[in-house]
């Protein structure tokens, strides 16, 4: 589709600025979503960013995805209710892609008893079943989750996907490696999404790992796969567009990676720049390559901005924000929780149905141990 | 008298019970569905229910228990089996981290029923890495149950009651009982989780006893009943949760109480017991309580090293006359 073998971390930066996004790639109503879905979660994210302190209500370590809105942005405008999504520990635009209730996100990382999670998980552990979102803060696992939910549409026969959203950090984990292999043999309806921001915390992809091509490495298992850069979100959009078709189409598993970059500290707002393991340089370039700025000139340049439209959008979003902190603020706290019934259900529905009573068992103990052979 | 099942077999048949009342039932595992089915547990299933749902797992252990809990949220009731418990500690990850919370952090609205079944080796030199029986590491989470079947039936029993429950369960196997034969019946039948049987009725020592240090204490029970000496033989089947209640009234009656635990003594289930009715008895002790275990040391391979390794009868008979005593 796009000469894309330059790409990697090591040479985005020495190409000079992206000049490469065309908004004619999709229809213009999808590069004005796209647009207000990526303005939405920016939104989000730094007026999150700002109140946390000192308001010091946000008692939860929270992974900011700013400058990394494309891929959620676009999986927002593809995903279907009915797919699963499991997401990493940064989570709030994958929480977003799926269309989960924002106003239960805030509440959630305010820990009050209306939240996602009614305050039990926090932004790095969020999910919301009834729109099929999931995540978890150890690294890999929900990937490897994903494939078992895959494993489930399959034999089901199943129109659905399951798709898992992670860093490049997460594939130093054998886990990782462990669902390529199983996912490649059993053809998965299962999709990737690799967004490599180069770092794990601070550390350089290429200091943990001997290539920074994933997207190579996972063929030989069976895996699909197609590198993009992650900023260009009309591309962005265009390949999760067709990966999500050929993987309905029974396909198999495709892996997208996407390289992009996070402008925050790895966790909080708190600057871990005394950690200098970035460079303002690399931290410029990559502002300037904003995936919301490189959009807004390609729909520029396409004549595609319609300046009242955008205003509306910004109002109405700005609007859905200060709702969304009024309904996290003004709920209660998560009170007289019963310890055992949050850990444990002792309703058993099906078995109460199916299954007899015990009756006394003689049991003879006077036999010997079973033999053992080599095995 | 009615059928005969072994401990593997009635295994095999709450299996195959569960599959055919539902076809939410998947089993994993490695070689699940070749003839010899993991010591004869799953032997004939994939003739029946197919590949789809007799799954030759990836040495992936990791990997299969979330792929279960991926399962689980998709509907299934998936059965993972594995060959030693030793191998299953690569899904430590998953089972801490995920199957165990998953309720927990879903504000307990979403229950997995995944069901994971751990055998545990003993003799022909399994030595250390074949061998562990960890259920003390899984009863300490919260959000799982566990069980420790010593019978046929009980062993069918309580896998019904997992499989069509709606809790994650760890189930461990003495691979020691699989020939061990008992009337089993046929119909599908509950184990209930926190319901200890008590194996032997006693006035004089309250001997609780799991999985397969089970057959000894009976075993030992009968020595004793010989020389006059009442042991109420209380076999826990599941300790998380347990039965407290009759371990509190035995003692209430005894007072005097001795755990076997077929596992290492520190941090273990029997100390978990022992200090639990300690803290709940409100009578006189009239022996100090105690704990009968493997010693704190890894597995022996050699054949007279395993001998002296594991608790036995004569060592349990001892300890117990001792208890008369004091
Ligand atoms: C199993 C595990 N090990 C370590 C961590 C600590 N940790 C949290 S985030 C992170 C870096 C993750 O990097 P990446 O996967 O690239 O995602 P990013 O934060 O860059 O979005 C690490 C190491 C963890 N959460 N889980
Ligand atoms: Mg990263």
């Amino acid at each position: 589709m796009i000469n894309n073998e330059w790409l990697s971390h090591q040479t985005i930066q020495s190409r000079g600025d992206y000049k490469e996004v065309r908004a004619e790639m999709v229809a213009p109503e999808i590069g004005f979503s796209l647009w207000r879905q990526m303005t939405r979660l920016r939104t989000v994210e730094q007026a999150l960013h700002e109140e946390y302190h000192p308001a010091d209500e946000m008692r939860c370590p929270i992974h900011f995805c700013i400058g990394q809105e494309s891929i959620p942005a676009a999986l927002s405008l593809l995903v279907q209710a009915s797919d699963y999504l499991f997401s990493h520990h940064r989570s709030h635009g994958y929480f977003f892609a799926k269309g989960s209730p924002l106003k239960e996100l805030f509440a959630e990382i305010y820990g009050k008893e209306t939240g996602a999670n009614g305050g039990k998980a926090g932004s790095q552990d969020i999910s919301h079943h009834e729109t099929r979102f999931y995540s978890g803060a150890i690294l890999s696992g929900a990937v490897a989750i994903a494939a078992g939910v895959a494993t489930g549409l399959k034999i089901r026969k199943s129109k659905e996907i399951s798709i898992a959203g992670f860093g490049e950090g997460a594939t130093d984990e054998g886990a990782f490696w462990e669902t390529l292999n199983y996912a490649g043999k059993e053809q998965l309806p299962l999709l990737l999404v690799c967004e490599n921001n180069r770092y794990a915390t601070y550390s350089d992809q290429l200091k943990r790992q001997f290539n920074d091509n994933i997207s190579e490495r996972v063929k030989p298992f069976g895996i699909r796969s197609i590198k993009v850069f992650g900023n260009d979100s009309p591309l962005v959009y265009r390949t999760i567009e067709e990966g999500i078709k050929s993987i309905r189409e029974g396909a198999g598993p495709l892996l997208v990676e996407a390289y992009t970059y996070r402008w925050n500290s790895h966790v909080g707002p708190e600057d871990d720049g005394k950690n200098e393991y970035r460079t303002s340089e690399e931290m410029n370039f990559w502002k300037r390559n904003c995936p919301i700025r490189l959009l807004e000139n390609a729909l520029k340049n396409a004549n595609q901005w319609n300046q009242s439209d955008i205003d509306k959008a910004k109002k109405i979003i700005d609007q859905e924000i200060a709702e969304c902190f009024r309904f996290a603020k003004e709920s209660a706290f998560p009170a007289g929780v019963c310890w055992k019934e949050l850990n444990e259900e002792d309703k058993t529905p099906l078995a109460d149905q199916w299954l007899a009573e015990e009756q006394a068992c003689t049991f003879d103990q006077n036999q010997s141990d079973a033999k053992l052979g080599p095995y | 008298m009615g059928r005969e099942l072994t401990y593997a077999g009635a295994i095999l048949e709450a299996t195959s019970q569960a599959m055919s009342k539902s076809d939410q039932v998947v089993i994993m595992g490695q070689l699940v569905d070749y003839s010899s089915g993991v010591f004869g547990t799953t032997t004939g299933l994939v003739n029946q229910y197919g590949v789809e749902r007799v799954r030759d797992f990836p040495v992936a252990e990791n990997l299969m228990t979330q792929t279960a809990l991926g399962m689980a949220l998709n509907g299934f009731r998936p059965l993972i089996v594995h060959q030693r418990l030793d191998f299953m500690i690569y899904s430590l990850d998953a089972i801490a981290n995920w199957l165990a919370l998953w309720r927990f952090k879903s504000n307990g609205k979403t229950n997995l029923p995944v069901v994971i079944r751990a055998i545990v080796g003993k003799g022909w030199g399994q030595g250390p890495q074949h061998s562990k029986s960890l259920h003390s590491w899984f009863a300490h989470l919260p959000g799982l149950r566990v069980a420790i079947p010593a019978t046929a039936y009980d062993a069918k029993g309580i896998l019904l009651e997992s499989l069509l429950g709606e809790s994650p369960t760890i189930i461990i196997e003495g691979r020691s009982l699989f020939s061990m034969k008992e009337e089993v019946p046929e119909e599908m039948y509950r184990v209930r989780f926190g319901k200890a049987a008590i194996r032997k009725a006693g006035k004089d020592i309250t001997l609780v006893a799991l999985g397969m240090m089970v057959p000894i204490a009976l075993r030992v029970a009968a020595e004793l009943e010989k020389v006059g000496v009442e042991v109420e033989v209380i076999d826990l089947r599941t300790i998380s949760p347990w039965d407290e209640t009759a371990v509190l009234n035995s003692v209430q009656k005894t007072g005097r109480l001795v755990v076997a635990d077929p596992a290492w003594k520190s941090f273990g289930v029997a100390g978990e017991i022992v200090t639990t009715i300690a803290e709940r008895f409100r009578g006189e002790w009239k022996s100090r309580p105690r704990r009968i275990t493997h010693p704190d040391s890894h597995t022996p391979m050699s054949m007279s090293l395993e001998k002296e390794y594991y608790p036995n009868e004569l060592k349990l008979v001892e300890e117990l006359q001792e208890m008369m005593k004091a």
